[in-house]
Formats: structure tokens, sequence, C-alpha cells
């Protein structure tokens, strides 16, 4: 049990430091960009020169910086994350505001592509080079390779603006109707298009992942040996190669959760779902940059964190991880 | 061996290798596939009966003409209201020529910027798996970070500092995706400096470059071809994004900024269908040539998976 809590102390210390040099480098990014949100206000004239460096002030773009970083790692351990120029309202706010939409569309797609994508990947592996398994193959990779954006446009012009069943924009009717079960029922109705999109993209992958795991598995020796043994083959597939090839997709799935938080930028784009992909694009078009900042630093700590967790799931999963030193 | 007889093994060694990849039904469709696309970006001028920027004053079309072919299904619509074969787009422009002028940019985009990742990608790869310690450190937490941060909205921040040129496009999808191949062919690196011919190779006494170059990058070279074709589509999948958002080079017309204009221009609204199908499908038999290519290369390439048939 000790390698166990040295592997946990070790992955807790790297997620750390990855943490750390993660909110350098995102302070450093929008600090050397071309031209400070206040400049721009000038060049678009909102402000007077001599208003400039009172706002400067205000903002703390006046320090050398270093003093500068000092102050945005004081500002994050209190928790705030800056004010936003174009919103006028603090960062969080701004953000969190979006948060729930992104999570509800992402969370439901990832959800269906995981399902789909395992089933269809073991049903793939099982029936390997039948005719099922080229067409699971060929339709995945298909789904794969095609631009999101333009899935997105096809079913909103077919189910949308041709057969009128779904609304074309936005995530609520406006005004949003009476009651608790109407109101959830709209909200369905409006993602049904962008999870449709999200869900055709994505679980090609988890479909390959599972079917090359699979077939890596039943080559190995204790499959053959259970093969060997007369055991039927729906035992040896279920008992004794499924437990084992799920791993990889376990861990998959557990990393694809951190990036549920950052949105889905081209199919919110594509049906005005109001998230935070959608915003990180606004923000990036008005060069509000404690937005944006204050978005990759949600997304880098919930991806930091989906990978920790992914590595203490693995490590419990799979025993051969946490004796292995390096772990990784 | 003389000059003459290294040119013929490589060339027997090559033609094996054509003979079991066209044996490969995903390589050939592929290639085949993509030939087409290739000879389309060439000869764009030759090919394409309009200059795709050309609009009605010249003698194109009406805006949002119907291609010319749906008179077969409905003979009431007017002549002067479908042209070509892919019809018109807000301004009446030849959509067909676009189309053709498209391939240009999805495959410079695509070779360009994934050379671009691969060579970096294979690079640090080496070098950090080779050396390891400390530099396998350094170079690895770097390549997390950029991993964590997400892909698409850091590659919007950079396409939109940069300013919208295809080059600018190269550059920020190149140095925005080494990272993940980076990993791979440093785990590949790890393998194969533990075998024999390396210790043998350093008892002989020869340098770190010689070892890297001369007997560690060939064993990995499979590995960076797969990966290549499958950067490649990823790369081309990535323009078509980029371009959508409206931050491609607005010089040159690309599959992803046709759909970019179509959403502008109320195409949904108008079922303009013949604006947005064609550049969906183009992007779509681009992409999939460069996986199946990807795939086949990894299937031939990769002993391990061939004991899986």
């Amino acid at each position: 049990m000790s390698e166990f809590r040295g592997y946990i102390v070790r992955r807790t210390i790297y997620a750390m430091i990855t943490l750390f040099l993660t909110i350098t480098i995102n302070f450093f990014i929008f600090r050397v960009m071309p031209g400070d949100p206040v400049s721009i206000m000038v060049s678009e004239r909102i402000l007077k020169p001599a208003v400039v460096e009172e706002v400067r002030a205000m903002f703390g773009l006046n320090l050398p910086l270093w003093q500068q970083y000092i102050l945005y790692i004081r500002n994050l351990l209190i928790g705030y994350l800056g004010y936003s120029f174009h919103w006028k309202e603090p960062v969080i706010n701004v953000i969190m505001e979006r948060m729930p939409n992104t999570i509800l569309l992402m969370g439901v797609s990832t959800i269906f592509s995981v399902i789909i994508g395992i089933v269809l990947g073991i049903l793939a592996a099982w029936k390997r080079g039948t005719k099922i398994d080229v067409t699971i193959l060929t339709s995945s990779l298909t789904f794969y390779s095609l631009p999101v954006f333009w899935i997105g446009m096809m079913l909103l012009m077919l189910f949308g603006y041709y057969l009128g069943m779904f609304p074309i924009a936005g995530t609520m009717s406006r005004p949003p109707p009476e009651g608790f079960f109407e109101r959830i029922l709209d909200i369905l109705h409006h993602m049904t298009l962008p999870a449709i999109t999200l869900t055709l993209i994505s679980y090609g992958e988890y479909t390959l992942l599972m079917r090359g795991t699979l077939l890596d598995v039943l080559t190995q020796d204790y499959i053959v040996t259970a093969r060997a043994k007369g055991l039927p083959e729906r035992r040896v597939l279920v008992r004794h190669a499924m437990r084992n090839a799920l791993l990889p997709t376990v861990t998959a799935v557990a990393i694809s959760l951190g990036f549920i938080v950052s949105g889905a930028t081209l199919t919110e784009t594509v049906f005005s779902w109001n998230g935070v992909g959608r915003l990180i694009y606004d923000a990036m078009m008005m060069r509000d940059y404690p937005v944006l900042q204050g978005a990759f630093l949600i997304i880098s700590i919930s991806v930091i964190l989906a990978n920790y967790v992914a590595d203490i799931v693995y490590g419990i999963l799979d025993p051969r991880i946490r004796y292995g030193g390096q772990g990784a | 061996m003389s000059l003459q007889k290294l040119m013929e093994e490589h060339i027997k060694s090559l033609r094996e290798f054509a003979n079991t990849f066209f044996k490969n039904k995903f390589g050939v469709i592929g290639v085949a596939i993509l030939s087409v696309f290739i000879f389309m970006a060439i000869f764009a001028p030759q090919i394409s009966p309009y200059n795709p920027m050309d609009v009605k004053s010249i003698g194109v079309g009406k805006p949002f003409s119907p291609p010319a072919w749906i008179k077969i299904f409905n003979k009431d619509i007017p002549d002067d209201s479908v042209f070509g074969i892919m019809g018109t787009d807000e301004l009446g422009r030849d959509i067909f020529s676009q189309i053709i002028y498209g391939s240009r940019i999805s495959l410079i985009v695509g070779f360009a910027a994934s050379f671009t990742a691969v060579f970096i990608g294979t690079i640090i790869g080496l070098i950090a798996g080779y050396y390891g310690g400390i530099i396998d450190e350094v170079l690895m937490r770097f390549a997390d970070i950029l991993l964590i941060i997400p892909g698409l909205p850091l590659m919007i921040v950079l396409a939109a500092i940069l300013g919208p040129s295809i080059r600018n496009i190269i550059l920020v999808i190149g140095i925005t995706s080494w990272p993940s191949i980076a990993r791979i062919i440093r785990s590949q690196v790890l393998t194969v400096k533990e075998m024999k011919f390396v210790e043998f190779a350093r008892a002989a006494g020869c340098g770190d470059n010689y070892i890297i170059f001369k007997h560690i990058l060939p064993n990995v070279m499979p590995l960076v071809y797969v990966n290549a074709a499958i950067n490649i589509a990823n790369a081309i999948l990535i323009e078509a994004g980029l371009s959508f958002l409206g931050l491609g080079d607005p010089n040159n017309i690309s599959w992803g900024m046709m759909l970019f204009f179509a959403e502008q221009y109320q195409a949904l609204l108008r079922l303009a269908w013949w604006y947005i199908f064609p550049p969906g499908i183009c992007i779509l038999l681009v992409v999939l040539s460069f996986i199946f290519i990807g795939h086949a290369l990894d299937e031939i390439l990769n002993p391990r998976l061939r004991l899986r048939r």
C-alpha cells in the first residue's frame, strides 16, 4: 500500500508543478500580445489620452512586468480573475454565466459518444474482418473526417430551417416558457441538434480506441490460454478481454471530461449556443484579455484535475503502474 | 558499396513498399482520392471555368443561383436563374471555380503545417528520449502545458494576433500541434535506445548525433510517416475551422471560408444547399484520404498490428 501512497504523492506534486507552470505561461501569453485593451479603446477614440494613464493605473498595466505577475498570482489566490473590459463585469461572472450551458451540452454529448463509441468498438473487434467491422470502421473514420461546423450547418438547414422541427438558434426560447418542466423541455429542444452534432464527430475516437485495445488484448497469451481451455468465445470476450481493454478508454474518458468546460467554439457558433467556447471567440474579437485569461485558466485547471484523476484511477485499476517507478 | 548499387537497393525497397501499400484497400482508396485533389490544385486555372472572384458585373451568374442541372427536376425555373454545375454564391460568383481553387489552400496548409509540426515534434521527441534526465523533463513539461491549454481557443488567439494570412495559419497550426507527436516519438526512442545495436554503436565510439540520426531516427521514421498523414488530416480540419470563424486569408478563398460567407449571408435561411454541400464534401474527402493513407501506413509499417489479422 505504501507504493500506492508514493504514487499518489508523486502525481500530486506533478499536478501542482504543471498547474503553476500553466498559470505562469497563461500570464505571459496575454502580456506579450500587441496592443493592450486600453490602447484599443484609445485607437477607437473611446477614451481621451489623459484618461488612458488613469485607466492603465487602475488595471495595474503601468507597473513593471514582474510586479504585474505578483499582483496576478495574489489576485488568483483570493479568487479574483480580473475585470472584463467589454462586458463591464468581473471576469468570473462573465464565465460562470455561460458555464452551465456549456457543461450541459458537452456533458450530454460526451456521455452519448462514450456509450455509442464503446458499444460499436466492442462490436467491431468481436466481428473483426467482417462487413460489420468494416462498416463501423468506415463510418467512424468518416464522421471523424467531417468538419464539425459543417455537420451542424447541414442539420440546422434540414431540421431547423427546412423541416422546422427544431429551433434555429439559442439555448432557450424568448421569453422562456412558464413552468419548470416546460422550461426543461424547451432547453432540451434547443440542445438536440448541437448535441447530435458533437456526438457524431466524437464517438469515432472511442470506437477506434476500444476496437484497437480489444484487438491488442485478444492477441495476449492469457486470452490464448483462456481459449485453449475451451471457454466459450463470449466468456473469453466479457470476462478476460474486456476488463483489460476498458482501461485506456476509461483514461481517455477521464481526460476528455477535463475539456468539457472548454466548450465547443465551432458548434456553439453555428447554433448560437451561449457557452464558454463562443465566449472565448467573442472575447478575442473584442481583445478582452482578462476574460480570455480567466477562461484559459479555468479550462487548464479542470484539464489538470481530470488528468490527475485519470492517473489515480489508472493506478487503482492497473497495479503494474504504481510499482513502475516513474509511473508514466 | 557503389552509389549505383545503393540506388538500386533503394529503388528495390521502394518498389517492395509500393507493392505492399497498394495491396491495402484503404491505402489505394486514399491515394486515389488524394490524386484527384492534387490534380485539381495544380491545374486550377485550366480546369475552373471562371475566376472564382469574378462577380455578376463581369458576366457570371445572379446571386444565389442554384446549379443548372436542377432544371431536370423543375422545368419552370427560368434559364437565367440557374448557373453552372454548382450554382453561385451571394455575389453571383461561380461556386465550382471556388471549390477548385479551394483545394490549393487545403493542401498547402495541410502539408506545410504538418511538416512544421512533425519536424519540431520529431526533433524534440528525439532529444528528449535520447538524452533523458533534466532535458527530457523540461521538454516534456513544456509539451504537457501546450496539451493542457485548449487547442482551438489557443489557435484562435494566435491567429487573431498574427493576422489573417496563409503563412500565419500554417505557423499557428504547426507550433501548436507538435506536442502529441513529440510524445509519441519520445516513447518510441526510449524503446529503440535500449536495443543492442545502439549499445554497440556507443561502444564503438560513435557520437550522440551520429547515433541519433543514423541509428535511432531510421527506426522511428515509420511512426513519423503515420503521424504525418494523420497530422495533415487534422491540419486541414483546423484550417477549415479557423477560416469558418473568419480568421482565414481573405485574398485566397478556401473551403472553410466559403462556409463562413455562406453563414454570414444566410445561405441556410435561403436553403442554398448547393453553396453548403460542396465545400463540406471536399473537406471530408481530402481529410479521409489522408486518414486512409495513415491507416494503411500504420498497418504496413507497424508489425505489431499485422499479428492481429
